[in-house]
């Protein structure tokens, strides 16, 4: 029997980790809830002024994507125990594989993420939607470059006691072309510019990170 | 104290003296006056935060390939170096920033990617210090020193990608610097001097690093003594002399 091929093997642990969110339910049941309570208290926080909240609103909407985007794409590393790990590399399955699949399965889960807060940021901000076609650009972008960054530093903090809090600390500031970048497009299209230098960002941003996982995959994955 | 250690700290004395008599009788800027002579710390604790963090990727890609404790050691020194660095420079530009741009903190892109690459090296510091297995703690702080380095670039550039309040390079430029020649001298002394405490500095944390795993072997060693101790072989002829 010939063993599936590298594309193959990442496409199905990718399926495995959607399969296990789709039981458990916990980005769109749990997560998702969380950042749309996030996405109402800002205005709570800053004052109701509607001129005011339509202006920042977009902006509000990606920091709440890449804070709670943390959670998201970290959810998955912080709950594999050390015997689910320890079968994956019995398997035999390369390391960047394995990553790479996570990292799919965080992508798809992130682009959700992100597609249901955005209807629940446009009616409570009222943000100017003349960006919206760069969107369907910057949504998928920004949602692989989180992933991809959130598999890193899942992989960099596994089996660590304070993962869960050690793994926001090194994707956030990390992140930050991810954010700045989104928020300008938008900036760039209200005052009639072409944000095309703003979405290249995101996609080197993108690059470097899979780049990353290819050169240090095995380097994470060695027993010590 | 090692005679190398002495003499070091002789000459950093010695060139700190001097680089502090420079800031001093550096002629003052021509609108900022005597403030200005803040520059004179802010820009070798800048400078010495981009080294700390170079000397971090290289000695951390070096890890990577040779696997030398030495080298866990010396990117580790150096980034918590660095780290203390870049607070200081945060810490000098903002009492810089108040007169000059009247506020403490300013959304100019250099001080946000400053504060940034501040956050990496601190969360590369939490990585360390959550990782008690010496191996795994270097090998994965090895690859996050080498991660953490493409902020550096984007800090520096920042200046020159999109303009601000923060004023774009005046040494490390292309072009030829644009300062007074006595206040370049007088920064260079500076940075000279600066360097040199880093040099110190990184080299008393690298030793008190050594000093800190020999403990720790020596504890453990008393450990497994103990433990060997407690349970013991019985011996079998003493107890049951007449068994065949």
């Amino acid at each position: 029997m010939t063993p599936p091929g590298p594309a193959r093997q990442a496409l199905e642990l990718a399926r495995k980790d959607l399969l296990l969110e789709g039981r458990a339910g916990e980005t769109l049941l749990v997560t998702a809830p969380f950042g749309g309570v996030a996405l109402l208290l800002f205005p709570l926080a800053i004052g109701t002024d509607v001129p005011l909240l339509r202006s920042v609103g977009y902006g509000i909407y990606w920091v709440v994507v890449l804070l709670f985007g943390v959670l998201v794409s970290l959810r998955q590393s912080a709950a594999d125990t050390p015997a689910q790990v320890a079968l994956l590399r019995l398997t035999g399955v390369h390391p960047v594989v394995r990553l790479t699949g996570r990292a799919a399965a965080n992508a798809l889960l992130l682009l959700a993420f992100e597609l249901t807060l955005l209807p629940v940021a446009v009616m409570i901000y009222d943000p100017p939607l003349d960006s919206w076609p760069w969107l369907l650009a910057v949504l998928p972008l920004v949602a692989a470059g989180l992933a991809v960054l959130g598999t890193l530093a899942g992989a960099l903090a596994q089996g660590l006691a304070g993962r869960t809090t050690l793994g926001p600390l090194l994707v956030v500031p990390l992140a930050l072309p991810l954010l700045l970048s989104a928020t300008q497009v938008a900036e760039a299209v209200r005052y009639g510019r072409e944000p095309w230098s703003w979405v290249a960002l995101l996609l080197l941003v993108d690059v470097v990170a899979a780049l990353a996982v290819a050169l240090f995959a095995r380097s994470l994955e060695e027993f010590s | 104290m090692t005679s190398v250690s002495r003499r070091l700290t002789a000459v950093t004395v010695v060139v700190m003296a001097g680089a502090l008599a420079a800031a001093l009788t550096a002629p003052p800027d021509r609108l900022q006056g005597n403030l200005q002579r803040l520059m004179y710390v802010h820009v070798p604790a800048a400078w010495l935060a981009y080294l700390s963090f170079a000397i971090t990727l290289g000695a951390s890609a070096g890890w990577l390939w040779k696997r030398r404790a030495s080298l866990d050691r010396l990117a580790s020194a150096s980034a918590e170096v660095g780290v203390f660095f870049t607070g200081l420079t945060i810490a000098l530009g903002s009492i810089w920033g108040k007169p000059v741009w009247g506020v403490w903190w300013t959304w100019d892109p250099r001080l946000v990617t400053t504060a940034m690459m501040f956050f990496v090296y601190l969360g590369y510091l939490a990585l360390r210090r959550a990782t008690l297995d010496a191996t795994v703690r270097a090998r994965r702080s090895a690859v996050f020193g080498v991660l953490a380095f493409a902020q550096i670039p984007v800090v520096h550039m920042s200046v020159v990608w999109w303009r601000a309040v923060h004023q774009p390079p005046t040494v490390l430029k292309p072009a030829a610097p644009t300062i007074d020649e006595w206040m370049l001298a007088a920064l260079l002394l500076n940075v000279l001097a600066f360097t040199l405490v880093y040099v110190l500095l990184l080299r008393t944390r690298v030793r008190l690093a050594v000093a800190e795993e020999t403990y720790d072997a020596a504890h453990d060693r008393a450990a497994g003594e103990l433990a060997g101790q407690a349970i013991t072989t019985p011996d079998y002829r003493k107890e049951f002399p007449n068994h065949v």
